[in-house]
This record gives C-alpha cells, sequence and structure tokens, in this order.
C-alpha cells in the first residue's frame, strides 16, 4: 500500500448555510447522490480498496441507516467520527488519526466533484520524492443564476497568488492578496535559484494532497497547526526554502542548538524527510537534474519540495457554496453513465422529461408535467401540469398542480401549494408553500421568512 | 598566410518590404559615466578594441545587419577619434546599405540629452532602435520589431518601447552583478510590469498595482539579460523632451511604469533564446564578451570573418578556437594552447605559453611569457619571463623583464612596468596622475569621455614612484578605493563587481525572515529606532571628539529627528539611554559603578544644553525620568549609581525637583520598580534636605 486515502467529511458546509442548515454538507443530493459519494468514487475508480473517512456522528448515522443516502462503493469504509463541536480543523483531524497512519496519504476533501487524472498528482509526488504534491484548476464561471444573489459575481473578491516555477510544476509561493498589503515580496536568492517564477491568480484548490507521512508526525508533534490549507501548506511552501532545509547535511550538534533555541525545531527537523541513502546516491550519481543554467546539484539541495498540478482542462468544482452546488448539480450527471430516470420513478407517458434531466428513485411525475434541465430527487411527487426548469428538487418534495418553478433550489420533504410560481429561490427542508404563492427573486432561505 | 575575407559582414536586407520607410537607429556612442577610467582619458569607449575590432563596429555591423538603414551616431566625449574612426570604416563608403550620420555635441551629459536633441532635430520619423555604442550582439531584432509594430497598430501608440533580452540564468558569466535586472510581465501580452535592478537587494518586493490589470497570469524572471537594445517608438523622443529629468533609459523605465495610469503608455519586452547580445558595461563584461567572441557565440561576428572589411585584418582560424593574423611568428616551443587571438605583425618568442588570450597587432612578447586571459591591444612589447593573468594592457604599454601581473590588473596607455616586479590584483597604472582626476570632479560634467579641458596643467608632473611601477617605470598607480566619500558611481571600479552568490547573507536573511515568522511582533518602526538611536550615539561622540558646541549637537538630532520620523518624546528617551549608556559603550560593561559615575556625570555637565532643549514641560521631565528608570532596571548592578545620576541632573537643572518627587511617588509599575524606589528613597531624603539648604546640598552630591 503506497498511500492511505483519507476522506475529511467533517465539515459543515459554512459558506452555504442556507443549504446545509437541515442537510450535513457530505449528503446533500447532487445529481441525486450525496456528494460524499464523488470524492469516494474518484478513489475508487483509481484503485484505492480502503479509505479513512473523518466525519460527524450524525453522518455516520446517517449513511448507515438512510436508504437514500446509501454509498454505492466498494471501498471498505473505516469511519472516524469526530465531535461536531470540537471545531477541529483538518489538520487536527489528521492528527487525531495519526495512529492509522501507516504510509504517506492522500488527502481528500468531501466536496471536491472532479474528473482529474488523479495519477498526475500521485506522480508528482513519487518523481520528486516530494513532501506535499497538491491539484488545482483553472477556476470556472459560474454561469447559472443563483437564487437569492444579486447580481452575477460579488466582485472585489481576494485572490490567490501562486506561483510556481518554469516548467508549472514546483509550487514555490503562495499567498493571498488580503497579506500583500506590502506588495509581494520574494528572496532574491530564491530567484537566484529558480530564475523564473510564474504567478498566477484565478486558481481554485482542489483540497485535495498527497502528504508524506513524516507531515503528519509533524502535525502530531505541532498542536498549533489546525487547518491544512490555512496554515500546513503555506508552511510547507515556505519551508522550501529556508536554511534548514537546504543545508547537506544537519549535524546533531546544530540539532541541538536549535533545540534549545526554541521547541518547534526539532519538529521542523522531523518534518524533512530525509532521502533514503540509495535515492541519495542515486541523485549523486545520474546526470539527471531538475533545473538548468548553474552547475549545483538537483533541488539546490532542497529537500523538502512541494508541487502542484494544475489542470488545464476538466472539471472541479469545490461544492462549498450556493453557486457550485448549483453548477455541480447540473454538470455531475455527466461523470458517470447512469439513466438519467430512475427505473423505480413512475413516469407519466404524456409529461415531458428533458434529457438533461435526472430523477431520483421511487419518483412519481404526473401528466402534463415538463422538467427541464433540472435534478428531481428521491421520493419527490411531482403533480400535473407541473413546470420545472433549471432547479433542484430534493429528496419527497411535493410539488402540486400547476406550479412553475425555475432556476430554484427546494430542499427535501417540502411541500409546494398548488400553483405556486417560484423564480430564483432557495426553499429551505420541510417548508409548506402556499398556493398560488408568487415568489420572484427573494432573498434566498425561505425557511425562515415564509413558514 | 594571407587570407582575407571581404565584406563578409554585409547581410542582405529582409523584412523590410512592407515597411517603405527605412529603419533607423540612435547610436549613443557615450557611455556617459567614466566605468572605464583611466583607460577612457586617451580613448573613446566606443573605439576600445574588442577581440582587435572597435567596439562601435559591432554595434554598426549588428544594426546593419538586423536591416537598419539610417544610422545616428551621437558623440561627446573625443568626438573627433570617433568622427575619424567612422569616416575611415566601411560604414561611410557609397556603398554601404546604412548611411552614418555622425552628431557630436560637447553638451550631451546622458543618454536624456540625447533622445531630447532627437527630438528638438525631429530626426526620427518612425520606430527606431537605441543602442550604445558598446553593445556586442547578433540577435535578429526583426521579429521583436515585427511585434512592436503590431501592437503599437493594435492599440493605438500605447507600447512606447519594446526592450530586448537575452535569456540567461543567473551566474552565467557574461551577467554582471551591477546590471542584473528583475523583471514582471504579463505572460500574455508581455508587457513590463516592473523593472528592477537587483544590486545589493535581497528581498524583491512587487507592488500590488501591477497584479491589477486584469491579467491572472504573471511571471517574474529573474533570467534575463539586458541587452541594451530598445526599440523605441518616436514619442519615447518626445517623452524625453516632456521629462527632463529622464536622464538614463533606467529613469525612463521607470517613470513610465510607475506613471502609466497617467500617461497610459507601456512597455513591453523580447526575449530571445539563441541570439547574443550584451554591453560591454565595465571590465569584466568586457572580459566576458572577449571570450564569447573568440569562442564563437557571436557568429557570424567572429575574428576571422573581417567584416569591418579592412585591408590586413584578416586572419585565419584553426583548431581550439586559434586565430592568427597575417605576418605572426611565433618562436620555438611557443605553445597556443586555446581560444587564442593574435593581430597581425606580432611576434611572439620562444618556449610562451597563451591561452585564452587576445594580442593586438604590432606587439613583440619575449620568451618564456605566460598569458592566460590577457587582453593585450596594439603595440604592446613585453619582455620576457613575464607572467599575465587576467588583465587588460593597452596599446603602446611596455612590460619589462619578469613581471608579474596579477588577476584583473590594467596597464593604461603608454604604461612601463618593471623590471622584476609583481603587481597585486586590481592594480591600475596609468599616464595621468589620478589627481589630475580629481580636479576634474569640479567640472559639472560626469561624463566618462569627457574633455580633460586642462591639459595645459599636467605640466605639473609628479615623479613616477619606482617602488610601485618598478625601477624603469613610468606610470602612476590608481587605488582601487581612492575616494569612498565620492558618490560618483564606483568610478574607479573598473573591474565591476564580481558575480558571487553570497551564501552566508542569503542564510542570515532567511534567519531573520524565520524569526520574524515566529514573532511578528516586532515591529518595522523598532529599526528606525535603533538606527536612530545609533545616529545619536555617532552625534554624540563625534561632539565629544571634535568639540562641537551642544547648539550645533541639537541641530544634528532634530535633522535626525525628522530623517528616521522620531517622536519628541522618543528623542528624549533615546537621548537620555545613550547618554548614561555612554560609559558602558566607550569602556565596556564590567565598569564599577564608582568608574561609572565618575565618567557619566562629566559628560552629563557637558551635554545638559542639549538637554535641556528637549526637557521642557512636566510630562518631559517625567519621560526622561521613566528612561532613566528603564535603563537602570535592566543594569541593575548599578543601581546605586542613580541617586548620583538624579542628583546631577538635579543640580544642572535639567530635571525639576518636582518631578523628581512626583515620579517618586508615583505608583512603581512592577516589584523591581519598587525596589528602585525603594533605594532611591535615600536620594528623596537628601532632595528634600536640599530644598531647605540648598547650597550643602550640591557639595553633598558631588
Amino acid at each position: 500500500m503506497e498511500l492511505q486515502a483519507v476522506l475529511m467529511a467533517a465539515g459543515g458546509g459554512s459558506r452555504m448555510m442556507d443549504l446545509t442548515y437541515n442537510t450535513r454538507k457530505p449528503l446533500l443530493p447532487v445529481g441525486n447522490k450525496p456528494l460524499i459519494w464523488y470524492p469516494l468514487n474518484l478513489l475508487e475508480r483509481v484503485g484505492f480498496e480502503e479509505v479513512i473517512v473523518i466525519t460527524t456522528k450524525e453522518v455516520q448515522k446517517m449513511i448507515s441507516t438512510d436508504p437514500k443516502m446509501k454509498l454505492d462503493v466498494k471501498m471498505k469504509l473505516d469511519i472516524v467520527c469526530i465531535q461536531e463541536d470540537a471545531d477541529m480543523g483538518t489538520a487536527d483531524a489528521l492528527r487525531h488519526i495519526q495512529q492509522k497512519i501507516k504510509t504517506d496519504i492522500l488527502v481528500v476533501s468531501c466536496d471536491l466533484i472532479t474528473d482529474a487524472a488523479l495519477h498526475e498528482v500521485v506522480d508528482l509526488f513519487r518523481a520528486h520524492n516530494a513532501t506535499l504534491s497538491m491539484l488545482m484548476s483553472k477556476a470556472h464561471e459560474f454561469t447559472e443564476t443563483v437564487p437569492g444573489q444579486k447580481g452575477k459575481k460579488k466582485t472585489g473578491e481576494q485572490r490567490d497568488f501562486v506561483g510556481v516555477d518554469g516548467t508549472g510544476k514546483r509550487l514555490l509561493f503562495m499567498a493571498n492578496e488580503a497579506d500583500l498589503d506590502k506588495g509581494l515580496v520574494i528572496r532574491k536568492s530564491i530567484m537566484r535559484k529558480l530564475p523564473r517564477m510564474h504567478i498566477k491568480t484565478g486558481l481554485v484548490d482542489a483540497h485535495l494532497y498527497c502528504l508524506k507521512k513524516s507531515v503528519v508526525d509533524f502535525l502530531a508533534d505541532n498542536k498549533s497547526v489546525s487547518s491544512i490549507r490555512g496554515e500546513l501548506v503555506p508552511y510547507l511552501v515556505r519551508k522550501q526554502f529556508s536554511k534548514s532545509m537546504t543545508s547537506p547535511n544537519v549535524n546533531d550538534e546544530a540539532d541541538q542548538k536549535l533545540k534549545k533555541k526554541d521547541g518547534n525545531a526539532n519538529l521542523e527537523i522531523q518534518i524533512l524527510s530525509r532521502d533514503e541513502v540509495l535515492l541519495q546516491l542515486t541523485r549523486e550519481r545520474s546526470c539527471w537534474n531538475d533545473h538548468r543554467g548553474d552547475m549545483s546539484e538537483a533541488y539546490h539541495g532542497v529537500r523538502l519540495r512541494c508541487y502542484v498540478h494544475i489542470m488545464d482542462e476538466g472539471m472541479c468544482y469545490r461544492v462549498n457554496t450556493l453557486a457550485a452546488y448549483i453548477e455541480a448539480n447540473r454538470l455531475a450527471p455527466k461523470l458517470f453513465d447512469e439513466p438519467a430516470v430512475h427505473p423505480s420513478a413512475a413516469i407519466s407517458v404524456r409529461c415531458l422529461i428533458g434529457a438533461d434531466s435526472i430523477i431520483g428513485a421511487s419518483c412519481q411525475i404526473s401528466d402534463k408535467a415538463s422538467i427541464k434541465r433540472s435534478m428531481i430527487g428521491a421520493s419527490t411527487t411531482v403533480r400535473e401540469k407541473v413546470k420545472v426548469t433549471n432547479s433542484i428538487i430534493m429528496h419527497g418534495v411535493t410539488i402540486e398542480e400547476g406550479c412553475n418553478i425555475q432556476g430554484s433550489v427546494i430542499c427535501s420533504n417540502t411541500v409546494i401549494g398548488r400553483g405556486a410560481d417560484i423564480k430564483y429561490c432557495l426553499v429551505g427542508s420541510a417548508q409548506r408553500i402556499e398556493p398560488e404563492g408568487a415568489f420572484w427573486k427573494t432573498p434566498s432561505r425561505l425557511s425562515c421568512a415564509f413558514y | 598566410p594571407h587570407p582575407s575575407t571581404g565584406g563578409g559582414g554585409i547581410a542582405p536586407l529582409t523584412e523590410q518590404e512592407e515597411e517603405e520607410q527605412p529603419l533607423q537607429a540612435v547610436l549613443v556612442a557615450d557611455s556617459f559615466n567614466r566605468r572605464f577610467f583611466p583607460i577612457s582619458k586617451d580613448q573613446p569607449r566606443a573605439l576600445l578594441p574588442l577581440g582587435n575590432v572597435a567596439m562601435i563596429d559591432y554595434t554598426l555591423e549588428f544594426l546593419t545587419s538586423t536591416g537598419v538603414q539610417e544610422t545616428f551616431v551621437f558623440c561627446c566625449w573625443m568626438s573627433n577619434k570617433i568622427k575619424d574612426h567612422l569616416l575611415k570604416s566601411k560604414w561611410c563608403r557609397p556603398t554601404s546599405p546604412n548611411v552614418v550620420h555622425i552628431i557630436t555635441s560637447d553638451l550631451y551629459r546622458s543618454l536624456g540629452d540625447v533622445l531630447r536633441d532627437v527630438d528638438a532635430k525631429n530626426l526620427v520619423r518612425n520606430d527606431f532602435i537605441l543602442v550604445y555604442g558598446d553593445v556586442v550582439s547578433n540577435i535578429d531584432v526583426s521579429q521583436a520589431l515585427q511585434e512592436h509594430r503590431h501592437r503599437r497598430k493594435v492599440d493605438k501608440n500605447i507600447s512606447v518601447m519594446t526592450m530586448v533580452f537575452k535569456e540567461s540564468s543567473p551566474g552565467h558569466k557574461s551577467r554582471c552583478e551591477e546590471d542584473d535586472v528583475i523583471v514582471a510581465m504579463d505572460s500574455k501580452s508581455k508587457r513590463v510590469l516592473h523593472y528592477q535592478k537587483t544590486q545589493g537587494l535581497k528581498k524583491l518586493q512587487f507592488p500590488m498595482n501591477i497584479f491589477q490589470h486584469g491579467s491572472d497570469e504573471f511571471e517574474i524572471r529573474h533570467d534575463l539579460l539586458d541587452c541594451h537594445i530598445s526599440i523605441c517608438s518616436p514619442q519615447v523622443a518626445e517623452l524625453f523632451t516632456d521629462n527632463f529629468d529622464y536622464q538614463t533609459r533606467n529613469d525612463f523605465v521607470r517613470g513610465i511604469l510607475v506613471n502609466e495610469e497617467i500617461l497610459g503608455n507601456q512597455i513591453h519586452l523580447y526575449v530571445t533564446q539563441d541570439g547574443y547580445g550584451a554591453r560591454v558595461s565595465n571590465l569584466q563584461m568586457y572580459d566576458s564578451v572577449s571570450s564569447d567572441m573568440v569562442r564563437r557565440w557571436v557568429y557570424p561576428l567572429t575574428p576571422e570573418a573581417n567584416f569591418t572589411d579592412q585591408q590586413g585584418q584578416g586572419c585565419t582560424h584553426s583548431r581550439h578556437n586559434v586565430y592568427r593574423g597575417a605576418e605572426v611568428s611565433l618562436g620555438h616551443g611557443s605553445q597556443m594552447e586555446e581560444n587564442v587571438l593574435i593581430g597581425r605583425d606580432t611576434s611572439i618568442g620562444a618556449n610562451c605559453h597563451i591561452s585564452n588570450s587576445v594580442i593586438g597587432n604590432n606587439c613583440t612578447i619575449g620568451d618564456n611569457v605566460v598569458l592566460d586571459r590577457a587582453h593585450m591591444w596594439n603595440n604592446v612589447h613585453i619582455s620576457s619571463n613575464v607572467e599575465i593573468h587576467q588583465s587588460v594592457v593597452c596599446d603602446g604599454a611596455v612590460v619589462k623583464e619578469a613581471v608579474h601581473l596579477n588577476k584583473q590588473c590594467v596597464l593604461a596607455y603608454n604604461v612601463v612596468i618593471g623590471p622584476n616586479l609583481s603587481l597585486p590584483d586590481g592594480t591600475v597604472v596609468s599616464m595621468h596622475h589620478p589627481e589630475e582626476e580629481e580636479e576634474d570632479d569640479d567640472d559639472e560634467f560626469l561624463s566618462d569621455d569627457q574633455e580633460v579641458g586642462h591639459s595645459k596643467d599636467k605640466t605639473r608632473q609628479k615623479a613616477f614612484n619606482p617602488a610601485e611601477v618598478g625601477p624603469e617605470g613610468k606610470g602612476y598607480i590608481w587605488k582601487a578605493s581612492m575616494n569612498d566619500t565620492e558618490d560618483e558611481e564606483l568610478a574607479q571600479c573598473l573591474w565591476g563587481l564580481v558575480l558571487n552568490p553570497d551564501p552566508e547573507s542569503d542564510s542570515e536573511s532567511e534567519a531573520s525572515e524565520e524569526s520574524q515568522d515566529r514573532s511578528r511582533s516586532v515591529s518595522p518602526e523598532i529599526d528606525d529606532v535603533n538606527a536612530f538611536q545609533l545616529e545619536v550615539l555617532g552625534t554624540l561622540q563625534r561632539g565629544l571628539e571634535e568639540n562641537i558646541v551642544c547648539d550645533n549637537l541639537v541641530l544634528e538630532i532634530n535633522s535626525l529627528k525628522y530623517a528616521y520620523n522620531i517622536t519628541l518624546k522618543e528623542v528624549m528617551q533615546i537621548l537620555t539611554r545613550v547618554v548614561l549608556e555612554y560609559p558602558f559603550q566607550q569602556q565596556g560593561t564590567q565598569l564599577t559603578t564608582l568608574q561609572y559615575t565618575g565618567s557619566l556625570l562629566p559628560l552629563l555637565k557637558t551635554w545638559s544644553p542639549v538637554f535641556k532643549n528637549y526637557i521642557k514641560r512636566a510630562q518631559d521631565h517625567l519621560d526622561c525620568l521613566s528612561a532613566v528608570e528603564e535603563l537602570f532596571l535592566e543594569q541593575d548592578t548599578h543601581q546605586t549609581a542613580m541617586v548620583k545620576v538624579l542628583m546631577k541632573m538635579y543640580q544642572l537643572e535639567i530635571l525639576e525637583e518636582e518631578a523628581i518627587l512626583k515620579w517618586f511617588s508615583t505608583g512603581a509599575t512592577n516589584d523591581k520598580s519598587r525596589q528602585l524606589r525603594k533605594n532611591q528613597g535615600k536620594q528623596r531624603m537628601s532632595l528634600q534636605r536640599k530644598e531647605s539648604e540648598e547650597d550643602e546640598s550640591s557639595e553633598e552630591g558631588e
């Protein structure tokens, strides 16, 4: 076993509270499958047989009991529950399962939907004996109108600056615009080693990381790091060029001094994945080098290396906002080839269902209903003359006769009264919409406003 | 052997069909600096031989082969020599495809002046190429030119300049530290967003506004060598006229980039991977370019090509890049190992060992001579048993028996050295006396190619120092760092700074960065305060040594206060601290309390006017007291001295009594200071006593 897979599925989905109010983020239906299925499927496709899933009790219960949430995976799931209110970050979670980690790890977030070739990331990890390799993708513009959001896109968002070397693989620099108020500062010594740096903005971090086991051990000792993306990754990227990582042989005396100087030093040394002797020898004897232009050894003797694979094309979404959720629903069905209409659904012959729609199990679609570019969750009832366009209808929803639903998200177990006209709205779960009600672009969360 | 390859350099004109107007170039045959002093006292830089051909010929050949049809050569320093040279050259023959106009004026002091003159005389009608007379290149800029024209066609006149760069990694020998640049560019449009010389910088800072132009991909490049070839729009000349403070191209580029939003002009870059282009900006570059030339990197501009088409300049090229001119004689047992170029009519004695060297015309070299990386110009005489390493020997120089020239020596025109002498590294010998040069400094001109003016004054000849130049020597040693205070950029440093990556300094900065990572609490102002403290200390020290009046000290401290942006309160605290620490500073920290007070009290007396100037309001007194307290809390072995210090300050009327009493009575902030105050109790008693009988107390205090 080369890599152990770890799936982080304990996040609350704080950036889309409207959706996650009743349904936990990992269980949100995307293309009639819980969100968590997508990363699991990704792992299964590349041949993982076992995965450690870090999640909350609630989610675990739902997965094991609710038939709608049944995960259609053959892998062995090792579910580790963490307390919901403990406010644990992703790095905290890794620390929590340190005992289970025997090899290098692949960390995936539960909200990742991608068709990326995972081996690209792993190959970088292997080829360069990297400490960290990660996946990024060009950011996509969300085309759909988002319920309750005024204007198309929030502007003035802080961009992430990602610096890679001339080959576009080595990760050299990472910072958010917000932290760069004094301008972008790069040490000249770095520029001298890697004279060509591409600075890219407009990338999304897929939150998929290959990490050396030593990093997990480092986390175990260094309790102050709580988030992988927020703290650990920037730390590793920065550490690539610091002194203690480059010196060829950290002699013990220096170690001692460092230890005395501050407690962190010995932890830093741990993270240093010492190249194995044979590997070292190979590198010395081989004429291969990762750079050209000067005569110094490969990687300039840097032993902590971070790499990134940037997807140029293909699909890569992180379902962490409402806009991303809607977009993912539109695109997710393309990822798997299953019949769009579940065999157990009862569909009237006289209704109209667009090819780009999905109908879940045990649905009832009545006469003259028209469903276009939409997802209908399991056990949902759609009555006569209902028009559903560009919408997401979750499980167990009842839509009475003559409703017109457009560009909206209707959460589970809601009943929509007859003749209601809902456009670009988000309706919370277990709501009851009055008949003939008309809601156009109302601010989101009908759940609160119209109880 | 008489090989002659006439006219090999004239390239056919291409890329010109579409453009009706001839391509123009502005060649600045003056460097406007003194980097080649004292060599350039006798010969302008553009005429210095590189591979036995004047540098300006390379530049003109480059321009011609790239399709330039009209070149304006601007000369200032020794313009007559350049003019003579050009009039004799192939460029001024009627068949020349490149019409050369020579424009001379003694009034040019910078590139800016030249371009302002270009604008005034309305010389350029279209895009033109701007180069210096010391650029050696074989880059075909037609591609860059096309891109430049395309950009100008697409968005009207926004791009004013395309700078030509050559890709070469840091550490490449044709890159010199002085000219190293860092460029931030837009990956797609190739627009220059930031351009900075990196010399002396450890951290490179890029302002955020350069990343806010809508693009999402940028490149930061440190692998570029600035060839000093620029394709300019006609507006460039106008912009120089509009902005009379632009002196150099660097000023211009920075100005355009900074004022991009106001003027709306942009600069782009063109990167070539396979061409050769470099500017001979100092002797180190001269050495590199010369050896590149001999190693044929500038093909087709090779030594045997004789592209200047001059009679007798031809030479043969044989294995290991050994070039021999006409009538070269080589003595028995002499070896030309590799990369050697020997000019015509040069004779070399027996058992010589020559490698990586260029030897000019009409030179004579004795027996058993070792030359490595030597650059010998014309009519040089080298006697036997001489050894020369990486040095320049100019025209007419004579090196006598058994002289040893170590690295980076320069023998300027007509110097005689030896016999039996070894010159240390970096020795510069010239027939001009260094002091002559200093007189020139008074001149308003700062041009290396600048008329010496008072040639008659040179009658005041000084005797040559035989210890320096040998018993038969003629010439004066130019000290490498003759005048540090001179702010003329490195005037004496002929060889330039050698590029050596300094691992120590790297690690230092890393260490400091790491420590910053750990404790961000250290605010940057601290540095200012520290610097200010050091300056105050220096000022006071000087004040003591030179007996400066306290008023002047105050004046100086005030100006420092503004320079470092220090508040009045801090000034006072720092001043107090500096004065109280002064004895430690001067005599070490192992002073006994008695010694300490002994040396401090007179100081307090001397500087009391300084204190009085700053301590006026009641709050000032308290601040001063707290500074005193703080210091003595640190120096807890000397706490007893505090009584005396306070007493003295009271007597000198620096501190008022009420202030001291108030300080005493105010609540102590921590245990230590409470302890301190307790110790001062005695003093308080004495103070109170003094209140009644003032005369006595003064004696008590002494």
